[in-house]
């Protein structure tokens, strides 16, 4: 079982101690997240909680491979054994595999970050089943270029005008919307001229397009689980010190 | 294999179909027999692909041109494997499991069993448990394939099983699953037959299956 882990409380035992050991301490906190949760983290993280920060760049879900490689990278760089919070979903099995080594891991249990940005599993589990055919533009992947008229483009260089089109179409001729996500309205203003390039685009497809408030519910919980570990609920995956991050610890 | 074997593979590999249907229609041409140029040329070429996409070194564009220029020298060939008379392996049903609109790597599947002789009916995307239940009935299947890139949708598969069950037909076709997500613990967890990496896995699954 990966989250019954006991964690000891730092403060009141200390009167009680009858041998010559350290007092128990809390782990130091180190963030390691996708870009995507920069603007959030940085208003939500309280000073002095993570010790360390780091923020990977967007694009890494479209290659998981090389994403475990980079994410399980700054893990093992991770000096002194600590708390790491994983600012990830499971994206495409990115995070599958990864090993914990000396650390405790913390991760959002989400397929991937549009979860995050909806401010909780559910709103996306509902979303999900309500239109399966969409498709999700956040901030994170129109700052990457992982949206369809990117992609094109890239095509069109790499592949030509014909064929790009034909990729296109044979890619995404079944979906019937886009969706822009946002965690707050200042994100959704600011990617929705974007987003309706794309829109305009994505109209070769008939697709509708809709914009979704969500809110920073989820990054909320993960920073306040981060702080005590103890109230991690099934809304997130922790892997002792030793264990591995497994698919089905998402599923 | 034959120079010109080789260079239809490369073909199929660099996404090429013009040359995909040249290179089988000279095949053809020097007296070569059309399912050793199915078997020896586009098979490995489509093969290689499979393998490289799963290790993450070729991408979906990329993969979608191989299986284009692989279906541009299957057409050139098909009617001359039919018309030669070429024993069925077996049935296959495929189908995109509930929820999921995903047909690349299924469609390749499909594609790939066909070239292997199987007969396939193709389902499409987004199928729910009780009409693959259906399908299985009207279509008799000895192979029933699914597929899911979501692993949101990865969870229909486990239902489509207990589906097949409780109407009775578990036990009368095999279960193979794959897609991007999906691992053979998966498959294990919800009593799949059978799990595959890539297309060229599910093919000789599926001959295994078959026993051909």
């Amino acid at each position: 079982m990966v989250r019954e882990l006991e964690f000891p409380n730092p403060s009141p035992m200390y009167g009680e101690r009858t041998n010559m050991s350290e007092p128990p301490e809390k782990l130091p906190v180190v963030i390691i997240a996708c870009q995507i949760m920069q603007e959030m983290l940085k208003k939500l993280l309280p000073d002095g909680l993570a010790r360390d920060v780091t923020y990977m760049d967007y694009g890494l879900h479209r290659y998981p491979n090389k994403m475990t490689l980079s994410v399980q990278e700054q893990i093992d760089a991770v000096a002194e054994p600590s708390l790491i919070v994983l600012g990830y979903g499971l994206c495409g099995n990115g995070l599958n595999g990864i090993k914990a080594g000396p650390h405790t891991l913390l991760i959002p249990r989400t397929d991937d970050c549009i979860a995050i940005l909806l401010g909780s599993r559910e709103a996306y589990m509902r979303e999900f089943e309500a239109e399966p055919g969409t498709y999700y533009l956040s901030k994170g992947w129109l700052e990457s270029g992982s949206n369809p008229l990117a992609e094109y483009h890239e095509y069109v260089e790499k592949y030509g005008e014909k064929d790009a089109t034909w990729i296109m179409d044979t890619q995404y001729q079944h979906y019937e919307r886009l969706v822009l996500v946002a965690h707050d309205e200042a994100d959704l203003e600011k990617y929705r001229p974007q987003a309706k390039e794309v829109a305009a685009y994505c109209q070769r497809w008939n697709m509708r397009y809709e914009e979704i408030l969500g809110s920073d519910a989820y990054a909320r919980r993960l920073v306040e689980v981060a702080a005590a570990l103890d109230t991690a609920d099934s809304n997130f995956v922790v892997v002792p010190p030793g264990g591995e991050i497994r698919q089905e610890q998402f599923i | 294999m034959s120079e010109i074997l080789s260079e239809l593979a490369t073909a199929v590999i660099e996404g090429n179909s013009d040359d995909a249907i040249d290179l089988t229609e000279d095949a053809l041409d020097d007296g070569l027999e059309p399912q050793n140029i199915l078997d020896n040329g586009l098979m490995p070429g489509m093969d290689h692909v499979g393998v490289e996409f799963r290790a993450g070194n070729m991408f979906v564009p990329e993969v979608l041109r191989s299986a284009r220029a692989m279906q541009s020298a299957m057409d050139v060939l098909k009617p001359l494997l039919v018309e030669g008379g070429v024993e069925m392996a077996g049935k296959i049903l495929l189908g995109t499991v509930k929820g999921d609109m995903h047909d690349i790597g299924k469609n390749l599947v499909g594609m790939m069993c066909e070239g292997a002789g199987f007969e396939v009916k193709d389902m499409g995307k987004n199928i729910a448990p009780e009409d693959f239940v259906t399908a299985v009935k009207e279509f008799n299947p000895d192979i029933v394939g699914m597929s899911a890139l979501l692993t949101t949708t990865m969870r229909s598969m486990g239902h489509t099983i207990k589906a097949l069950q409780e109407a009775g037909l578990r036990d009368q076709v095999k279960v193979m699953i794959g897609g991007a997500p999906v691992t053979q613990s998966f498959a294990d967890k919800i009593g799949a037959d059978g799990y595959a990496s890539n297309a060229a896995s599910a093919v000789d699954l599926a001959k295994q299956f078959a026993g051909v």
